[in-house]
């Protein structure tokens, strides 16, 4: 695989749980971090589908005492981080459990920072002091509505924006219980960020040997179930998988600068309110046709990983890059013909042609510093924005 | 807050009493196992004057234990592990985990391997209870289920495994 | 990728890896609010001048506060306990473990005693009685490897009670793994051969073991197609940089895949014949591995088929029918510990017979493999073996070993 030019760092402290009675562990994973009495954060829609209820039963005959609060909104701020401080100090939690996605892992990072020092702790590290206490325990237990950043070290609050590897969580629980199914839309748009991480992972200049099997791993969970789960309610196995794949591709992307097209993603979706999935899943094919034209090892790789072994040891090397986009594209037109309103181009989605020019900037932040060519960013957005699937 | 509640869980009775019946009936056949099978008697053998081993469930029971007595006969000590001398504590880490080994949904081999269970106390000990455990569950349990809980059906001679067989039962639940 | 009804996973060790890692330890031991660590090394590194490459790239920002080179081959209480002594005496706050397995288990037992200010290390061997963080550990392993500056194992012998202490817990883990190819660069022959099947050895075993999982299947896998490409190649030229960093990440990445996958009947085996006849383990490892495939393949067909890929790369494994490829990794193994033996100018033995001790007598005698069967018997590696092995199964296939000749088919008992 890659042969890193200096010296490259890895890091992914998360321990992992995952599969049948995960959830049961917590007691015991709880008192390995001499914490005794957690709090659940979760949203008012999960509470509504019976997740009390499991969190309950997980920790029945457990003699804990578990504090659940079922509010946490879609965009919370720091106005619920200092209503949740008062609650956790108020009544002797030692512990956060975030029970769902991008919302709720940010209201728990924030909260997290707060009660282990003070809530001014958050503002110090939004703007650049790196955050020197160690902090409180803090589990995840995920959903199949992610945002893509939620076992990262980034946070967002309102228009704070944390990052610290401290706020990594320490512990993942991924339990068929608590990956329901949902909407068609949203898996796909979670299995499209993920996989657009890992993609960007396996082309970035910075990687190396470990986000290369991390993003390996995502690519492969990915490819192997998200058809099957979007045709098939009761497909928990593969729902399994795509969150085991969620996790892999955000370790993956963690440690490595953000590429482009995620960039790009996130930027475009604070404009036309869409999942910032779906609209890399756009981007993605015309970011990799430019790739593709590089030399380099990874463009090889890339086949592996979206192929598999079988494929790729199957397929004479001239062609490898062209069937890693070719594949890409098959995945593509398949979930836009299984899932309703699926955009079909970013044009779709309202962007107007003049806005073009300011997203290349948002692109060009991207990534490792000038290794995006402003050119190569405005080619794929008016290809993105010309073509219609 | 409407949002927020406490919740102290309650316990789950039914549960508990299956996983307790359980260990009861496991820890006496082991102790009549260790009376007429030559491999189990071995096991036992090999091991410390007078040890004692634990099984339960985290964080407070159900447990069985069963340790050698000073004439080195294997005897079940009932279910209260407080005043005894314990050289091996395996413990389940909670109750669905105890479920699922006692429902042979996972074996003994597969629940280690799923790190179900903590073992506290040397490991060479804990290699031949689990190699009892298998013996008493292919003695206790018919040939289908007894080859989901074990990782290789021994083959021993049917006539010989029937009548232990029903020595064992016989000495777990009437005393005999 | 297969998904497993439930798996566990951790490996929070920092890994840097490069050809300038060493550099960034001040760096390091800042984040982590060390300021006067204590190396711990043995004897052979220092000989090999890997510590004065270590000093010498960070000298000019740390303060050492103390360097102790006197580790033993294997881990010692009496060495855990008097270095301890050394670390409180010249008032260090953070450890630095250069060397191989030894020197990191004896780093992991010291940190044990400072952190918990413990009088007897006993009292916290098993697994579970370590419950918070210990003292900065920095791991800077010299061998590629036993992928101890991954794993949560530590084991210290007691010889004068004729014990052997295992501890195991999230705790024990370095903070901080240094990977950088001038550690190994002066690795002999031997060594690099016999430590290099170790990390096979590991990525193998988690791979076909009870306890696989993605995430140690996605680091055996990368691990097992670094050592595929680069060991024979670096026993041949020692002096391949690219290969050697290669190496230390394929040894990591092992020690990741089996640090949380555990590993079966090739270490079973493996700690028993280390243990009675003193042989190292990564000799018995490469000795022993065709045999853990062999044993475990009516099992595990599948997923050993699987291990073509990396191992051969992609027109071996497409020229192979699914029903050939578990024969062929097979012959894989067997033939890097011939190509081995070769490069090594004949030091890297293939089977227990050809075995030598340091005064070049056999080390393995025939008569004492009843007794490597009835060690093994002991072992809890045997539990994350995929198929059952009893005294006679350990016996017969530690003879196929001796000899070095492929397992029976026929005697393996199903």
């Amino acid at each position: 695989m890659s042969k890193p030019q200096r010296a490259y760092a890895f890091y992914s402290p998360t321990k992992v749980l995952s599969g049948n009675k995960a959830l049961e562990n917590l007691p015991v994973e709880l008192d390995g971090m001499n914490a005794v009495k957690p709090l659940i954060l979760t949203t008012p829609g999960l509470s509504a589908r019976g997740m009390e209820k499991v969190m309950a039963s997980a920790f029945g005959d457990s003699n804990l005492t578990i504090g659940v609060f079922a509010g946490v909104p879609p965009q919370p701020d720091l106005r619920l981080i200092r209503e949740l401080y008062g609650l956790y100090r108020d009544n002797g939690y030692d512990a956060i459990i975030a029970l769902g996605g991008g919302p709720v892992l940010d209201t728990a990072k924030g909260l997290n920072i707060a009660v282990s020092g003070r809530p001014e702790d958050l503002d110090s590290l939004a703007s650049g002091n790196p955050l020197t206490k160690k902090l409180r325990p803090l589990a995840a237990i995920l959903t199949l509505d992610l945002s893509g950043c939620e076992m990262t070290r980034y946070a967002s609050l309102g228009p704070l924006s944390l990052t610290s590897p401290a706020l990594i969580p320490d512990l993942m629980i991924i339990d068929p219980r608590t990956v329901p199914e949902e909407e068609r839309k949203t898996v796909a748009a979670t299995a499209l960020m993920s996989m657009t991480q890992a993609v960007e992972a396996c082309l970035h200049p910075a990687r190396n040997p470990l986000t290369d099997a991390y993003a390996y791993g995502a690519a492969r969970f990915i490819m192997e179930n998200i058809l099957n789960v979007l045709r098939n309610h009761s497909d928990r196995k593969g729902r399994l998988a795509l969150a085991n794949a969620a996790f892999l591709a955000q370790t993956s992307f963690d440690n490595l600068a953000p590429g482009m097209v995620y960039e790009l993603g996130i930027a475009i979706s604070r404009s036309c309110h869409t999942k910032p999935g779906l609209i890399m899943g756009l981007l993605l094919p015309h970011f990799l046709l430019l790739e593709m034209r590089k030399e380099t090892t990874a463009r090889k790789d890339l086949y592996l990983f979206v192929g598999g072994p079988e494929a790729f040891a199957g397929t004479m090397a001239e062609a490898i890059s062209r069937k890693a986009v070719d594949r890409i594209v098959e995945i593509l037109l398949e979930l836009q013909s299984l899932v309703t309103d699926f955009p079909r181009s970013i044009r779709d989605l309202g962007i107007k042609k003049e806005d073009l020019e300011g997203l290349v900037a948002q692109g060009s932040v991207a990534g490792v510093r000038g290794e995006y060519d402003p050119r190569d960013i405005r080619n794929i957005l008016e290809k993105a924005w010309e073509t219609r699937f | 807050m409407n949002n927020f509640r406490e919740i102290t869980p309650g316990n789950k009775p039914l549960k508990r009493a299956y996983v307790a019946l359980m260990l009861w009936f496991v820890g006496r056949a082991i102790e009549a196992a260790a009376r007429v099978d030559g491999a189990v008697k071995a096991e036992f053998g090999g091991l410390p004057p007078e040890f004692t081993f634990s099984l339960g469930v985290m964080p407070q029971g159900p447990t069985m234990i069963v340790g050698k007595d000073a004439q080195g006969l294997v005897r079940y000590r009932g279910w209260n592990p407080e005043g005894q001398k314990i050289d091996l504590k395996m413990k389940i880490k909670n109750l669905e985990g105890a479920i699922l080994m006692f429902t042979f949904q996972e074996s003994t081999a597969v629940a280690t391997a799923r790190n179900r269970l903590i073992v506290d106390g040397e490991v060479p000990a804990a290699c031949a209870i689990v190699r009892v455990l298998d013996i008493v569950e292919v003695y206790l349990l018919p040939k289908l289920i007894a080859k989901l809980a074990v990782k290789r059906y021994p083959d021993w001679p049917f006539g010989e495994k029937i009548l232990n067989r029903i020595r064992i039962y016989a000495g777990a639940v009437l005393g005999l | 990728m297969d998904l497993p009804g439930y798996y566990e996973y951790c490996c929070g060790v920092k890994i840097i890896a490069g050809h300038d890692a060493l550099e960034r330890i001040p760096g390091i031991l800042q984040d982590l609010h060390a300021r006067r660590p204590m190396i711990v090394t043995d004897k052979g590194v220092a000989g090999a001048g890997l510590v004065d490459i270590v000093l010498g790239a960070v000298k000019d920002q740390l303060t050492i506060g103390a360097v102790a080179d006197d580790v033993p081959p294997d881990s010692d209480l009496r060495v855990v306990n008097r270095l301890a002594a050394l670390y409180r005496e010249q008032d260090c706050d953070a450890l630095i473990a250069v060397g191989g397995g030894s020197v990191m288990d004896t780093a992991k037992g010291i940190n044990i005693v400072v952190s918990e200010r413990a009088d007897d290390l006993m009292k916290f061997s098993g697994a579970g009685a370590l419950k918070r963080p210990l003292k900065p550990l920095v791991a800077v392993p010299t061998t590629a490897g036993t992928g101890s500056e991954v794993t949560l194992v530590a084991v210290v012998k007691d010889h004068e009670r004729h014990l052997k202490m295992a501890f195991v817990s999230y705790f024990l883990l370095p903070d901080v793994s240094i990977l950088d190819s001038r550690m190994t660069l002066s690795l002999p022959a031997a060594i690099t051969a016999a430590t290099g099947m170790d990390a096979l050895t590991h990525a193998v075993e988690a791979y076909y073991g009870l306890s696989k999982n993605p995430l140690s299947d996605a680091t055996a896998l990368a691990a097992i197609r670094l050592i595929s490409r680069n060991l024979v190649k670096v026993t041949r030229n020692p002096s391949d940089c690219e290969a050697r960093l290669a190496m230390a990440n394929a040894a990591t990445l092992a020690g990741m895949a089996f640090s949380n996958s555990m590993v079966g009947m090739v270490h079973t085996l493996g700690h028993a014949t280390g243990s009675v006849c003193g042989v190292p383990h990564g000799v018995c490892m490469a000795i022993l591995l065709p045999y853990g495939l062999e044993y475990n393949r009516h099992k595990r067909e599948a997923v050993m088929g699987e291990l073509l890929f990396p191992m051969g790369g992609s027109d071996v494994f497409a020229g192979t029918t699914k029903e050939q490829r578990t024969d062929r990794v097979i012959a894989y193994v067997r033939q890097m510990n011939q190509d081995l033996h070769d490069a090594s100018g004949g030091r890297h033995a293939r089977f227990f017979k050809e075995v030598l001790d340091r005064e070049g007598k056999p080390a393995v005698p025939r008569e004492r493999l009843p007794d490597i069967a009835r060690t093994a018997l002991g072992d809890g590696s045997i539990f994350y073996n995929p198929e059952e092995l009893d005294y006679d199964d350990f016996l017969m296939v530690l003879e196929a070993a001796w000899e070095g000749v492929a397992l029976d088919p026929g005697r393996i008992r199903k």
